[in-house]
């Protein structure tokens, strides 16, 4: 198979065209959306989603879970935040973000890896202690008077009018898609998540398989955290929540099945712009912001059910099949068969 | 093992000395000695829990061994884990292949490799022109038939430049051509020196492909040697108990004789479904009928279909008379039909719920218990009957059933199904993995059971259970009935030939 | 060796309660919660008060009434991140059914119990019948549900940020009624559902399968028990359990809105694990998950009272106990896991020695 129609079968590739038929759609019901300025919109907005949704994606990689993104996304911000509006240096600011994520990641992969508690729980625990400490940081008050300078980094564009920030949310995305396919190591996650037994047997190890994509989750999330910080220009002891819902969302529509072992990062990005963009799309289709939980809820729902069904049918199927291998194998029973 | 050192001069690629292995007090592996020289294609043969597997997940470093040593190429060498075996050149194909079902061919292959990709796939595409075999490499491992699924776990072992490949049952999910394409392979890879451990249940491909063979019963090595010094019937021995002679004829059922006059309780006409296919049996009144075979033979298949857990795809089921043929479970039971699963653990035991739990979780339709709530003295009651009954060692009825043995488990599970009150039960491996004295006392239920009236389908692949304990038995082999005994006709030997595939004329008459 | 003998009643009853389903760590909770009243009342005064307690339970309500029943969704192995959404749903349809479309409050009342029933056979449905994860279910069902609550409000000629208000009295007396003078409707309403889904729990038959399919669901088919429908059940009843929060928090605070539910999934699930619910399922009961409630109620009301705590911080000590909890109880209920860590020293050490 060539690379092209290797493409164009991924499951990604569905997500695309979801995205772009939503664009058509929306230009159809209303023209004057399909500028270039609305669609880069589109992509510009969605890159703080894009972040944790790529870092949630290693998470789901290898058949876990982390909603302890949004705090961890939310406590970098308040830190990163503070540290800029106190007039520190941006770097040691990014610095003390990433090691946020990187104690935040090392816990998580602990308690999960390690210590063997449902990921579900341990990172649910995990987000409620962020949350305290964001809270701590931010105080009643907000981070809102961070220096301008930092803030318009944000509206720079650097290529046509996408902005410095999703470009680099991209190179980011394609370069991790490059390092998880073409690598020995990088195809591990994946490879842990689809089976984990198997794995084991051919040398991969995967407790610190596991371990590492909670880091890597966590270390994205606080990268998206300065993002965030930056473009939005206030953090709040709130900012962050709920996030953890729309990145695995997003990770959802790109096509990640939740079991682990199948998808992109590229699929979690497109994923992530999905989820930006359907308030966005709502306002040009005149229809009141109100349907966009709903409409979420919806596509969230159909495309997990449809995948658990055709797995379930696949298993099945192969299972029968299976079976039915061993009993055509008896030399004297076609002729019983026939008789 | 005097047999291979007369046969080879050279050093044996793997050489295993002494080998004991046990899992709490349950002693897996006896001492086990074993050699397997460059070339050559040892067939392990062995029953159900002979300790096959576990040798071969020590070797491959899954399991650690109690004692004995292990060396290759006469070095002694410590298998801690799978990457230490694979480092040295041991890969291992299991049963049911380990793939990475949402990769593709090539990924699966590949994976786990220090060398670089285009290397790999150089060397990959050269390995299957030069055994001649056709893969796509870009499919997805998920779509694979299994035998194309034990394709890439070979190729996996040949591009790690394998020295000892170990086939777990390889055939016993493959058609009739896929066998013949399998030995093709394993005679070149033969040939290329890489000594090959095949593992099997089927006796006939022994003389077909193995060079040696070795037979292993109850956690020992029994028979070894080159192929050509045995004759089939000298294989049957070595998997009969060593003084198997000695019980032929001695017991038996004894008390009352089955009317075979009588309307039969149950009755399978042309049964078929996934795994087993055109099945008919009768059972009368009182009858314990032995349902013989290897593992992956269909009993159990068979089984869990009448049970309702599985599409019905031919034939009828026949229980008093009533059909409950493709009925759900509940409505089987109701019927009167109850099953003892085979894998208790799986499927049986509710391990973090106490013994009355366990023991009324199938009376829970019906009024036997109560109408809404639980009644807790008919609970009592049921619960007090069975461990009373079957003399069942537990602290209270609120122990939990995981911290039971085995034995003691077994009862508890044969007691749930027995109080929905069935008239026919079908008890699918009731021994396995219980120890001397638990057996004894199952026996004793079987027995007992009989006594009452009870019909009793027995799923065994232990051939002196069977012996001590049916009244007739018929035999699966690939998922047909391929012979049937009378009490006169029921020994060890008839049955291990007939569950092996070997079907004497006069038993095939009868 | 003798046979043992079996014992019930007489000295097994102390036995049999002690061995009972979470006794001793329903233990563990009360003392918590007495060493909770200790420490607060000494600390402060004000906290001596009943009806001040009573009065901040109320706010908590939500979580208790919805815990016990997301409980029995844990014994089976799922989970439900959905009751927040249903509440809001539930509040807000009571609203727009008085207001908009005229129903007699109460029938209104009946029909937004009725909606979330619904809402939780749908999701019940997706996770039992056709196998997807029940988080990503119950997720997808706290937007759609969230969502619908919006739309629902848009029915309505009232604005949606300002809410619903002008209940007749009777729909807001609910609310009022103080049983002996002291103890609100509210508390009694919780003791009922408690004793309710305690009967139902650990004394049916249902209760029996429920635990059954989270113990070993396919031992539970081979014992005859329909474990889809007991699945979906489950989310049924802690969809039910949302729906009445939604009325009673719409009659106490007089305001039919779409977002009452506020986000106290984690409190929820914290309440159950904490109360000994298995995250795995098979192991839980609802007395443990309602004094797991109590406690988490006391810390929330305590903290800000005697230390001066700000309200939001509160979820550093409730997260903590909840990691804490976990990780301890992987530790002692994991022979395997201690093993395993003692079984690496050891081959470490033979490495080392190799």
């Amino acid at each position: 198979m060539t690379a092209v129609k290797k493409f164009f079968k991924a499951r990604e590739f569905t997500s695309f065209l979801f995205l772009v038929g939503l664009f058509l759609i929306v230009g159809v019901i209303n023209p004057s959306f399909l500028t270039l300025d609305n669609i880069s919109a589109c992509f510009n907005s969605s890159v703080v989603y894009t972040l944790i949704a790529v870092g949630m994606a290693f998470a789901i990689f290898i058949g876990e879970i982390d909603v302890s993104v949004g705090s961890t996304m939310g406590l970098s911000a308040a830190v990163a935040g503070t540290m800029i509006q106190n007039g520190s240096n941006w770097f040691l600011a990014f610095a003390a973000a990433i090691l946020i994520g990187l104690v935040v990641g090392l816990v998580n992969g602990w308690g999960v890896a390690i210590m063997k508690i449902p990921s579900l729980i341990f990172t649910l625990g995990t987000n409620g202690i962020l949350r305290g400490l964001m809270y701590l940081q931010v105080g009643v008050e907000q981070v809102n008077s961070l220096p301008k300078e930092f803030k318009d980094i944000s509206s720079m564009n650097l290529i046509g009018s996408f902005t410095i920030y999703y470009c680099c949310a991209v190179a980011l995305t394609v370069g991790i898609h490059y390092l998880l396919t073409r690598t020995k190591r990088g195809r591990w996650f994946i490879a842990v998540g689809d089976n984990a037994g198997g794995a084991e047997l051919v040398g991969i190890p995967a407790t610190r398989t596991k371990v590492m994509a909670y880091l890597i989750c966590a270390v994205l999330s606080a990268v998206a955290g300065i993002i965030f910080a930056s473009r939005i220009g206030i953090v709040t002891s709130l900012s962050g929540n709920g996030y953890e819902m729309k990145a695995v969302a997003a990770c959802v529509l790109g096509g990640i099945s939740l079991s682990g072992g199948v998808g992109s990062v590229i699929g979690a990005g497109i994923g992530a712009v999905i989820m930006a963009s359907i308030s966005y799309l709502l306002v040009f289709m005149e229809f009141p912001s109100n349907y966009d939980n709903a409409i979420t809820g919806v596509i969230l729902i159909t495309i997990v059910v449809l995948d658990a069904l055709m797995q379930r049918r696949a298993a099945v199927n192969n299972r029968h099949a299976r079976l039915a291998a061993r009993t055509s194998a008896a030399p004297g029973g076609k002729e019983a068969a026939e008789q | 093992m005097e047999a291979n050192q007369n046969a080879g001069n050279s050093v044996p690629l793997l050489s295993v000395r002494g080998i004991y292995k046990s899992f709490g007090l349950n002693a897996v592996l006896k001492g086990i000695d074993l050699d397997i020289m460059p070339g050559e294609v040892l067939a392990l043969i062995g029953g159900n829990g002979a300790g096959k597997s576990t040798l071969m997940k020590i070797i491959m470093g899954i399991y650690s061994h109690d004692s004995g040593d292990l060396s290759m190429d006469g070095q002694a060498v410590a298998l801690n884990r799978p990457s230490d075996a694979l480092a040295r050149g041991i890969y291992m194909v299991p049963q049911e292949p380990l793939l990475f079902p949402n990769m593709s061919v090539e990924e699966n292959i590949i994976i786990g490799f220090d060398r670089g990709k285009a290397e790999l796939h150089r060397e990959l595409v050269d390995t299957m022109a030069e055994i001649g075999w056709d893969l796509d490499l870009s499919r997805k491992a998920g779509s694979l038939s299994i035998a194309e699924q034990q394709l890439v776990e070979i190729l996996r072992g040949i591009l790690r430049h394998a020295r000892l490949l170990i086939l777990d049952e390889p055939t016993s999910a493959l058609t009739f051509d896929e066998v013949k394409s399998l030995f093709k392979v394993v005679r070149d890879l033969r040939e290329k020196g890489i000594g090959i451990v095949y593992i099997t249940h089927r006796l006939a491909e022994v003389f077909d492909i193995a060079t040696h063979v070795a037979i292993m019963r109850d956690g020992a090595i029994t028979i070894q040697g080159p192929v050509a010094d045995f004759t089939r019937e000298d294989l049957v021995k070595g998997l009969l108990p060593p003084n198997a002679a000695d019980h032929t004829q001695a017991r038996g059922a004894s008390g009352s004789t089955v009317d075979y006059g009588a309307e039969p309780v149950f009755e399978l006409d042309g049964f078929s479904g996934y795994g087993f296919s055109d099945v008919s049996l009768k059972v009368w009144p009182g009858e314990i009928l032995g349902v013989a075979g290897v593992v992956g033979a269909g009993r159990t298949e068979m089984a869990t279909t009448i049970f309702g857990m599985d599409k019905v795809l031919g034939g009828r089921a026949v229980l008093n008379g009533k059909d409950i043929t493709g009925k759900k479970t509940r409505h089987v039971i109701a019927a009167g039909l109850n099953y003892v699963p085979e894998d208790r653990h799986l499927n049986g035991l509710f391990k973090i719920c106490d013994v009355s739990a366990n023991t009324t979780s199938a009376s829970l339709f019906g009024g036997a218990l109560g109408r809404v709530l639980i009644d807790r003295r008919a609970e009592y009651d049921i619960t007090e009957k069975y461990v009373k009954n079957f003399r069942t060692k537990v602290t209270g009825h609120d122990q939990l059933a995981g911290s039971l043995s085995g034995g003691n488990q077994q009862k508890i599970v044969i007691g749930r199904s027995l109080a929905t009150d069935p008239g026919l039960v079908i008890l699918d491996e009731p021994t396995r993995g219980i120890d001397a004295a638990a057996r004894g006392d199952v026996y004793h239920i079987i027995h007992q059971l009989r006594e009452q009236g009870l019909s009793i389908l027995l799923i065994s692949s232990d051939m002196e259970e069977l012996e001590e304990l049916a009244d007739r038995v018929v035999t699966m082999y690939q998922g047909r009935i391929n012979a049937e005994f009378q009490k006169a006709d029921i020994n060890q030997d008839n049955l291990t030939a007939a569950a092996f595939g070997i079907v004497k004329r006069e038993a095939k008459e009868a | 060796m003798s046979e043992p003998k079996v014992k019930l009643g007489g000295q097994g009853g102390l036995r049999r309660l002690w061995n009972g389903p979470n006794f001793r760590w329903n233990l563990f909770l009360l003392a918590l919660i007495a060493v909770e009243c200790g420490v607060f009342s000494m600390a402060n005064e004000k906290f001596r008060s009943l009806p001040r307690i009573f009065a901040s339970a109320n706010g908590d309500l939500t979580f208790w009434y919805v815990s016990i029943f997301v409980t029995f969704v844990m014994i089976t192995g799922g989970i439900d991140i959905q009751s927040c959404a249903i509440v809001g749903l539930t509040s807000i349809i009571i609203g727009v059914a008085w207001q908009d479309f005229g129903f007699n409050i109460w029938v209104a009342s009946l029909l937004a119990v009725a909606v979330s029933v619904a809402c939780g056979a749908i999701s019940g449905f997706f996770v039992a019948y056709c196998g997807v994860q029940a988080m990503v279910v119950t997720l997808g069902g706290s937007f759609l549900y969230t969502g619908l609550a919006l739309l629902v409000s848009t029915l309505s000629s009232t604005e949606a940020y300002k809410g619903i208000s002008g209940f007749p009295d009777d729909f807001k007396a609910l609310t009022k009624i103080k049983v002996f003078g002291l103890i609100p409707l509210q508390i009694i309403i919780f003791l009922v559902l408690l004793a309710a889904a305690y009967l139902l729990l650990h004394r049916s038959k249902y209760g029996r399968k429920v635990f059954l399919v989270g113990v070993n669901p396919a031992a539970a088919e081979y014992s005859g028990v329909n474990s889809r429908w007991i699945v979906m059940s489950t989310y049924m009843l802690s969809a039910l359990a949302a729906g009445i929060v939604g009325v009673i928090m719409t009659s106490q605070l007089g305001t039919a809105k779409s977002d009452l539910g506020g986000s106290a999934t984690m409190t929820i699930i914290t309440a159950c694990v904490l109360g000994g619910t298995l995250s795995t399922g098979g192991k839980g009961s609802v007395i443990g998950t309602a004094l797991a409630a109590v406690a988490i109620t006391l810390l929330r009301f305590g903290m800000p009272l005697c230390f001066g705590i700000n309200k939001q911080y509160l979820d550093i000590p409730i997260g903590v106990l909840l990691v804490v909890v976990v990780v301890a109880r992987a530790l002692a209920n994991s022979p395997a896991l201690i093993a395993k860590v003692g079984g690496l020293r050891k081959k470490k050490e033979s490495r080392a020695g190799a």
